[in-house]
């Protein structure tokens, strides 16, 4: 079932210093939500707050259910699910027990049946089974995160900078796997330093500014905004 | 996949042959082997995997030789060495809830302080109710009982860590080993996969304390709980290359003759040499035996 994610009166920060603030965010069910914003904006903040992984106020749900603050694993087990910036994957295990892991909460037979679903997803990975994750280049790397992330079965997927430091072609390749992932019903908030790309794959757009949201909207009227325009993609 | 376990079966045979061939000298020196073997396999079973480094090994052997010392008059064998493998397994899972937490050097401290804090508490525990801090044993099974029970502990242990490295579980751990929160964030529940894997490499130290305490006759905490048996556990493990299976079990193998050899030849410098190939091993072989052997397969490759 597909299923969207609220936040209301979202704070988040690092041992008492407050990041975010007062961040209200509605993600559609089935759809790719981008947050935009320069270093610094607290866009890695949000998704780790509402990941359970920092210290937050305010509520979040995923479709009905609220989510407890500081409660990762209930998090994930609620289906939210954190591709973070880095890809953090388990280098010395290979891609399959990478996905595996990925599958910790299904049962058994689902698990493989999932993991099978991510190999069909992405060929590159199939290919590369039993490589050791750490041996992979940057894209496949990536490619893998988001794999680990879906055998999961999460409901919504956040993605933090996937792009960062890949070629522009893979990038391309990157975000349009990001958009068939969308399109087999998965929603996902997408965070990313490349506006202009994120935004042609997104549906919806935040644009945050020092820890406050300062644009919302269809991702193409945000695009030609004048606020992003100029500050974002350089047009003055 | 089989080949590097060959060595490690060619070991276990060559044990369980060994008591129709060799001398009693022989055989004594083989246990301490099979007791380094069990103790630094389940380690590197639990610690090896996740970095969780610990030096509480004393405690769960102590506890398991006090079980023998407690009930060894009136129960049988095999249930006193379940028993002592029951006792430091509740013990790890009581005390594991609350020190899990706790990573890198705070963990390794807090169970070395662990290791004392049981010797004292036994101590002054056997003072209070027993009236004695030393209890006697009289009446223990044959050498060749306690050899073969050690024998099939260590055998144990190796099967142990075989099938949890092969297991989700044992994926688990390597997953808390290599990025703790990561694990959690994929729904890894790492606080109870933690526990079970302290409180199993738990279990077979307290039956091998229960099995090696009738060697000594007459227990005392100081000799049970000592924190040498604990260190000594880490090292070889280290030695071995506490990531491998075959690492730590030629390791303890190697390390239990070296240390004889040189407790024999050079009695008061013998704790020095065991240090510096303790620092040489460290300095030069990050990744222990099993590493070394790595490279050189490479290498020949």
């Amino acid at each position: 079932m597909t299923v969207g994610m609220c936040a209301s009166g979202l704070g988040a920060g690092y041992g008492g210093f407050q990041v975010i603030a007062d961040l209200e965010l509605a993600v559609d069910p089935g759809s790719i939500t981008a947050i935009i914003g320069a270093n610094g904006a607290g866009k890695t903040t949000l998704l780790n707050g509402l990941a359970g992984l920092l210290p937050r106020t305010g509520t979040v749900s995923i479709g009905e259910r609220m989510l407890k603050p500081s409660d990762a694993l209930a998090a994930v087990r609620a289906g939210l699910a954190l591709v973070p910036e880095g890809r953090r994957l388990f280098p010395k295990m290979t891609v399959i027990e990478n996905l595996e892991l990925g599958g910790w909460l299904l049962p058994r037979h689902e698990r493989a049946r999932r993991v099978d679903w991510v190999l069909e997803m992405f060929p590159r990975l199939s290919e590369r089974r039993d490589q050791l994750a750490g041996t992979m280049s940057g894209g496949e790397q990536q490619m893998l995160a988001i794999g680990r992330a879906l055998a999961g079965r999460p409901r919504v997927l956040m993605l933090d900078e996937p792009s960062l430091g890949l070629a522009p072609r893979m990038v391309d390749e990157l975000l349009s796997l990001v958009a068939r992932i969308r399109d087999e019903g998965i929603t996902i908030l997408l965070v990313e330093q490349n506006v202009a790309k994120a935004l042609a794959i997104a549906d919806h757009a935040y644009v945050i500014e020092r820890g406050r949201m300062v644009a919302a909207g269809p991702a193409a009227t945000v695009l030609t905004s004048d606020l992003v325009q100029a500050a974002y993609l350089g047009v003055a | 996949m089989m080949r590097a376990y060959a060595p490690v079966a060619v070991a276990g045979v060559a044990a369980a042959l060994l008591p129709g061939l060799g001398s009693p000298y022989v055989l004594s020196l083989t246990l301490t082997c099979l007791m380094y073997v069990a103790l630094a396999t389940s380690w590197s079973m639990f610690s090896g995997a996740t970095g969780y480094i610990s030096f509480g090994t004393a405690a769960f052997f102590g506890l398991g030789a006090y079980v023998c010392a407690w009930t060894l008059d009136w129960l049988p064998w095999p249930v006193v060495i379940l028993g002592g493998a029951a006792l430091a397994a509740a013990f790890a899972a009581g005390t594991g809830g609350m020190i899990l937490h706790l990573r890198g050097t705070y963990f390794a401290v807090l169970t070395f302080g662990l290791a004392e804090l049981v010797r004292h508490a036994m101590t002054y525990g056997e003072k209070q109710y027993a009236g004695t801090v030393g209890r006697m044993l009289t009446e223990v099974p044959s050498d060749l009982v306690v050899y073969y029970t050690v024998l099939a502990l260590a055998v144990a242990a190796v099967a142990i860590a075989v099938a949890v490295r092969r297991s989700r579980f044992g994926l688990a751990l390597a997953g808390i080993g290599a990025d703790e929160q990561r694990a959690e964030t994929l729904g890894v529940p790492t606080r109870r996969i933690k526990i079970a894997g302290f409180t199993l490499a738990a279990a077979v130290a307290g039956g091998i304390g229960a099995a090696m305490a009738v060697r000594w006759t007459y227990i005392e905490p100081l000799a049970v709980f000592n924190p040498f048996i604990g260190l000594q556990t880490v090292l070889i493990a280290m030695i071995g290359g506490a990531g491998s299976i075959a690492g730590p079990v030629v390791a303890a193998i190697l390390f239990s003759l070296i240390a004889e050899y040189l407790r024999l030849q050079f009695p008061y410098a013998y704790m020095i040499a065991l240090g510096l190939l303790l620092i040489l091993s460290m300095l030069y072989l990050p990744n222990g035996l099993a590493g070394l052997w790595r490279r050189a397969g490479r290498v020949n490759r």
